[in-house]
């Protein structure tokens, strides 16, 4: 399929040259195949230039091959700007702040689990609240929502959620510095009070998997993981508390760009100036909500462990449930990379994409300076997801960065049409995985026919060498909302 | 018709229709619920009262729709029932009744963050007026 405009760089990526479309400051770069590009969007395209049009971005406009049509940036969105001179996007980090994915490894094999999967499945289902109008365990008043926004992951662990070990194994240690909780609107604290420790709906889950292949056994070594290991991957963000802040400052952003003159192709491009009071208050929000995520994710760490303590009546130095490492999708930070041989700081916003920090990088724990950052993709619930890892291409490339899932290929009515009269928890089960959703139409919705094949998109960024493959797994239990 | 859903590949939109703004307004409301649970199992117990202001009736309308995410995600307050008591191009008064959402009870369909300008539609054609506004699920 030839798209009007756009050029094939390499069997990798395609150009979105700089008169794509006017006011264009760089060109487009989005990595794809041949194969992918017939799912190419024209409007994802047009997200695309349309980010490469915002003051201060460095280098290219770029997309991940999980691209789709989001709101502003394109989801697979990956831009960099400068932090004097460049702004900052709520649509450029999404609505669900920190959304992002934990992985679990532990010393268990699938025949330990699989005599006893459904009712461990029931029991993660149980325990874990999820689904539409759910809430969480925790209620949390003013001030402890206060600590949970200014510690993170941190904050749960020291709550007795887990262990201080736990912590190095999160990107940026499971906490922003920098939050303000006085920037956090009284609705955002109200729809964050009984949400912590909640995994929500949608395409959020809880999986128990087993490691089935094994790409690369060093580094599979080093990162605890082993052929036919059960390992538990968790899906989730910053719930209601985030989509609000992202509410939030849309408005104040939209406001701000026209103060500073910004123009804006699309209105949910709204921006400020790093540098603005603006700026620099949702920045500050979106720390708040990224380290509720991650207390989030740490919450639920702890009670799937408990679970499988309980279930198995093993303690836990016997499960050996520790995390591999858990990334964001859905986030902005600030970074520093080397750009035409220069070392400059940058803004990167990442909207549906995954940092891969490479070999050798000072924010790694010292356990993975060696092989790099550990990047975890997630497949859909009938497939496969995959653990690859971050390299010094990638970094030199996509400001050390790779895609973060498959993209839907149905809406949810085409899937729900397509699972009419069909039983999608039995065939589920005929092919060896258990399911549970609170939701009614959830499974017919995130039902694998509904979803790209992940391996697809993962071929893409493996062979433009930005992160590599380390092992395949696959599911044997999910839980969903 | 009153609403339908647009139907999209990431997320889910709603096209409302009125005879007048006013019962466009109402029917974007109604429509978002219908797409949280089965309005027909929610019973008008509860009242609350809507009082939201914006700079034109699209920023209204994602303002209003946002309000009543708001306090269903935060309050579980699940509406079945809309007046419309005022609106302008910027303000927004309105009636909402119904009841406290209760997953035992009530049907749990799609979890909505956020309403979004994507997109986002207001249109007067042949004297009626259509609504479309995409929701990020």
């Amino acid at each position: 399929m030839e798209i009007k405009g756009i050029k094939r760089i390499d069997e990798n990526r395609l150009e979105v040259p700089s008169d794509y479309k006017p006011g264009m400051r760089t060109k487009g770069i989005i990595y794809l195949n041949s194969l992918l590009e017939q799912e190419l969007e024209v409007q994802a395209i047009e997200q695309v230039a349309n980010v490469a049009t915002l003051p201060g971005i460095v280098g290219a406009s770029l997309a991940m091959p999980d691209i789709h049509t989001g709101y502003g940036f394109p989801i697979g969105g990956v831009a960099g700007f400068d932090i004097k001179e460049g702004i900052i996007s709520p649509g450029g980090v999404g609505y669900d702040i920190n959304c992002g994915v934990r992985l679990l490894r532990s010393s268990l094999t699938r025949k330990d689990i699989e005599p006893k999967i459904k009712e461990l499945v029931s029991a993660l289902y149980n325990e874990i609240p999820s689904g539409v109008g759910s809430k969480g365990k925790l209620r949390l008043g003013t001030e402890e929502s206060k600590k949970v926004l200014l510690k993170g992951a941190v904050w749960a662990v020291g709550e007795g959620y887990g262990t201080k070990s736990d912590l190095e194994r999160i990107e940026s240690g499971g906490c922003l510095e920098g939050a303000d909780p006085d920037l956090i609107s009284q609705k955002a604290y109200e729809r964050g009070r009984a949400q912590q420790g909640t995994l929500g709906s949608g395409n959020h889950f809880l999986e128990i998997q087993y490691i089935d292949q094994v790409y690369d056994d060093d580094i599979a070594n080093i990162m605890g993981i082993f052929k036919n290991q059960i390992t538990i991957m968790i899906h989730t963000g910053s719930r209601g508390f985030g989509h609000q802040i992202c509410t939030d400052f849309i408005e104040v952003m939209e406001k701000a760009a026209r103060k500073y003159n910004i123009d804006l192709p699309d209105k949910e491009l709204a921006c400020a100036p790093f540098s603005s009071q603006e700026g620099k208050d949702y920045f500050s929000a979106m720390k708040a909500a990224a380290n509720y995520a991650w207390a989030n994710r740490q919450c639920i760490t702890h009670w799937t462990r408990e679970i499988f303590q309980k279930f198995l009546h093993i303690p836990p130095t016997t499960l050996g449930m520790s995390i591999v490492y858990d990334v964001a999708h859905n986030i902005a930070k600030v970074e520093e990379h080397i750009v035409n041989g220069k070392k400059i700081k940058l803004v990167i916003h990442r909207k549906g994409a995954t940092r891969a920090f490479p070999p050798g990088h000072p924010e790694l724990p010292d356990i993975y300076r060696q092989i790099g950052q550990p990047v975890l993709i997630p497949g859909d619930m009938g497939r496969a997801s995959f653990v690859l890892v971050g390299t010094q291409k990638g970094m030199a490339e996509s400001f050390g960065s790779t895609c973060h899932g498959a993209g839907r290929v149905l809406s949810r009515h085409q899937a729900i049409k397509k699972a009419k009269g069909r039983a999608i928890w039995r065939e589920m089960e005929d092919k060896g995985i258990i399911v549970r959703a609170a939701g009614r139409e959830t499974l017919a919705e995130e039902m694998s026919e509904a979803y790209k094949d992940v391996s697809a998109v993962v071929d893409v960024v493996h062979n433009a060498g930005i992160s590599t493959r380390v092992a395949r797994l696959k599911p044997l239990g999910v839980i969903k909302g | 018709m009153d609403f339908e859903v647009i139907d999209i590949s990431g997320d889910v939109g709603l096209r409302a229709y009125g005879s007048s703004i006013k019962e466009a307004f109402v029917n974007a409301g109604i429509g978002m619920f219908s797409l949280i649970t089965d309005i027909s199992r929610i019973e008008p117990k509860d009242e609350i009262i809507l009082d939201i202001t914006g700079d034109s009736f699209e920023f209204l309308l994602v303002n209003y729709l946002n309000e009543l995410i708001f306090q269903f995600d935060a309050y579980g307050f699940t509406a079945c029932k809309i007046e419309v008591l005022e609106l302008t191009e910027n303000i927004i008064k309105a009636k909402v009744m119904g009841e406290n959402f209760d997953p035992s009870r009530h049907a749990q369909d799609l979890l909505i963050k956020a309403a979004t300008y994507h997109n986002l539609k207001i249109e007067k054609v042949d004297g009626s007026f259509i609504v479309e506004v995409i929701f990020d699920i």
